[in-house]
């Protein structure tokens, strides 16, 4: 890809930012790789390749991005996505379409970086139509300030078509979240499946809010909604996880397991499963509490520490 | 030497053990044989320093140091270590990094590899993980490779045989003999007298007593014709109670 000669100062600050948050930068230069780099209210970076069509443009305080995969289209590497935001303050609003046609397979590596905002508010909608028996696979990490002045509020609705698969996670583990508001739906048709993770970890007055919706509207759709919260100092967390199975054979499975170290801590979950269909079955599992004094034993009786123990554990639970 | 002095330790109000004696010196391996529900994993608790098993007289000692009022990672870090009786499960993490400590121990790929083939696993387990992918008795070797990686002093093993099929009394023989070639002291847990008997001293517990010690032969002897057929431990307390 080539970035425009007015924007590559911008580029070199936003890369920065995506090494930090985990990124690679060589894979955003790499012409083999679709790509599309936003900072803030600009496209500073686009790249096309074969089956790939990304168009976008300029919005009010942010950006809109139309990406759709051709019929029948395997993309052999993943595409990448660079969302950044260089100022102190402000409001980033992005809008996302995916378009994934039948039969292609695809996917995605997308990071979100703000690492030096004291003060941000990011707003993203997505729109996901994964054709029938397409894949769409989705890794988002985001890195964010240490200040915690960062909001995110994102929403997707998914709609997986006959035996589609779509496979998302949510990743913020390494920095201070902030606010954090996701919200996500999958409507699944016949066949369809879903699986759905988030793995955040809170700190200081984090305040993080999810919920995950599987729809299982289709004969034997599947769904897996999966979410890991660490909760430490005085973090506030509340996640739903809802499964509706709303068609014969078809299974939904939701799991929740929110660690709490910190005596502020508040945390809490809610599982909610309805079924319309008799033919339908759904599963819960649910944890909320202290980490699980048997891991630790086990870790100190080979001398580490309760601080070393918690944090091996911990690290293993949101890898 | 790790001592233990006039034990006494109550759980839930109920007395577990009483004014148990036990001795291990270096480089020795011990067994404690005992039926179900006798008290032989609350003294490994109570060796191990386990929240909960802090018991309410007597004393631990290590090489004359009183320990008892040190958390388990204080003992573990002065070389006591234990393979629990039931072994938990851990989100995300590779064999490799529990073997390693997540790099805490500097011991080489190769150093990895040999601990798991003692325990009869191979070098493809290196990346699996230790999560409920894992049967019952391959997490408990993964355990027994973590004790040997850890190079302790001592050592306690409960119930290493358990969850591991009956060919593998054998492994577990080997395992034990690879750890006394570094000096070791071996104090295993068990009710299989086949496993009690290659070893240099026998501790026989019966509910929370130390009933019987001595010659592994003689004790697996004693436990054989005596215990295996007794379903009441607790009278043999109370008539030992009458009696003295
Ligand atoms: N935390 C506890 N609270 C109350 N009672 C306990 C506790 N831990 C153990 N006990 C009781 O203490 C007794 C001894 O238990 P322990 O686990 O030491 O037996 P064991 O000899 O290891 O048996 P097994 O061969 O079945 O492993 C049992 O009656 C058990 O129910
Ligand atoms: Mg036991």
């Amino acid at each position: 890809m080539r970035i425009a000669p007015d924007y590559s100062k911008e580029f070199e600050k936003l890369a920065e930012a995506y090494e930090k948050s985990g990124g690679d930068t060589s894979n955003l230069l790499d012409k083999r790789v679709a790509s599309i780099i936003i900072s803030g209210d600009k496209v500073i970076g686009l790249n096309n390749v074969d089956g790939v069509e990304i168009e976008a443009g300029k919005q009010e305080l942010g950006v809109w991005a139309k990406i759709r995969i051709s019929k029948g289209k395997k993309i052999p590497m993943p595409i990448h996505l660079c969302t950044g935001f260089l100022g102190k303050e402000g409001e980033q609003r992005v809008n996302f379409e995916f378009i994934v046609e039948d039969g292609a397979t695809v996917n995605f590596i997308s990071h979100c970086s703000f690492p030096w905002s004291t003060k941000l508010t990011h707003k993203m909608t997505a729109i996901v139509r994964i054709g029938k028996n397409a894949t769409m696979t989705y890794a988002d990490a985001h890195f964010h300030s240490e200040e915690g002045g960062v909001t995110v509020i994102s929403d997707t609705h998914a709609i997986v078509e006959e035996n589609g698969k779509y496979k998302n996670s949510f990743e913020l583990t390494r920095t201070r979240v902030g606010k954090l508001v996701v919200k996500m739906d999958v409507d699944l048709k016949d066949g369809a499946i879903a699986d759905l993770e988030s793995k955040v970890r809170g700190r200081a007055d984090d305040d993080i809010s999810i919920k995950e919706s599987l729809g299982l509207n289709g004969k034997e759709a599947h769904g897996i909604a999966k979410s890991t919260i660490v909760a430490t100092e005085k973090t506030h967390a509340r996640i739903v996880n809802e499964a509706f199975g709303n068609a014969p054979y078809s299974k939904g499975h939701i799991e929740c397991t929110e660690i709490t170290k910190g005596a502020d801590v508040d945390v809490a979950t809610l599982p909610v499963l309805k079924v319309t269909n008799d033919l339908s079955e759904l599963t819960h599992e649910a944890s909320i509490g202290r980490i699980n004094s048997k891991q630790l034993d086990t870790m100190m009786a080979k001398s580490m520490t309760e601080e070393e123990a918690t944090e091996f554990i911990i690290k293993g639970m949101l890898s | 030497m790790l001592e233990l002095r006039n034990i006494s330790l109550e759980l839930g109000g109920k007395p577990i053990l009483k004014k148990l004696n036990m001795k291990f010196e270096v480089g020795k391996r011990y067994t404690i044989l005992g039926n179900n529900g006798t008290g032989k994993s609350t003294v490994a608790n109570v060796i191990m320093g386990v929240e909960g098993y802090k018991p309410q007289s007597g004393k631990i000692y290590l090489d004359g140091q009183d320990i008892t009022n040190l958390s388990i990672s204080q003992r573990a870090q002065l070389g006591i270590t234990i393979a629990f009786q039931e072994n938990v499960r851990f989100e995300g993490i590779k064999i490799y990094d529990y073997l390693t400590l997540g790099g805490k121990i500097k011991k080489s790929l190769d150093d990895v590899k040999k601990a798991l083939k003692i325990v009869g696993l191979g070098e493809d387990y290196v990346k699996r993980h230790v999560d409920s992918s894992l049967s019952g008795g391959e997490r408990k070797r993964v355990e027994l490779a973590s004790v040997y990686m850890i190079d302790p002093k001592y050592v306690i093993l409960d119930e290493p045989d358990s969850g591991i099929d009956m060919m593998s009394i054998d492994t577990i023989n080997m395992f034990i003999n690879q750890l006394r070639e570094k000096n070791t002291t071996v104090i295993t847990i068990t009710h299989r007298e086949e496993i009690a008997l290659d070893c240099d001293y026998s501790y026989l517990i019966c509910s929370g007593i130390v009933l019987k010690a001595g010659k592994p032969a003689e004790i697996s002897e004693y436990y054989k014709s005596m215990c295996d057929a007794c379903e009441h431990p607790n009278e043999i307390q109370l008539i030992r109670d009458e009696v003295i």
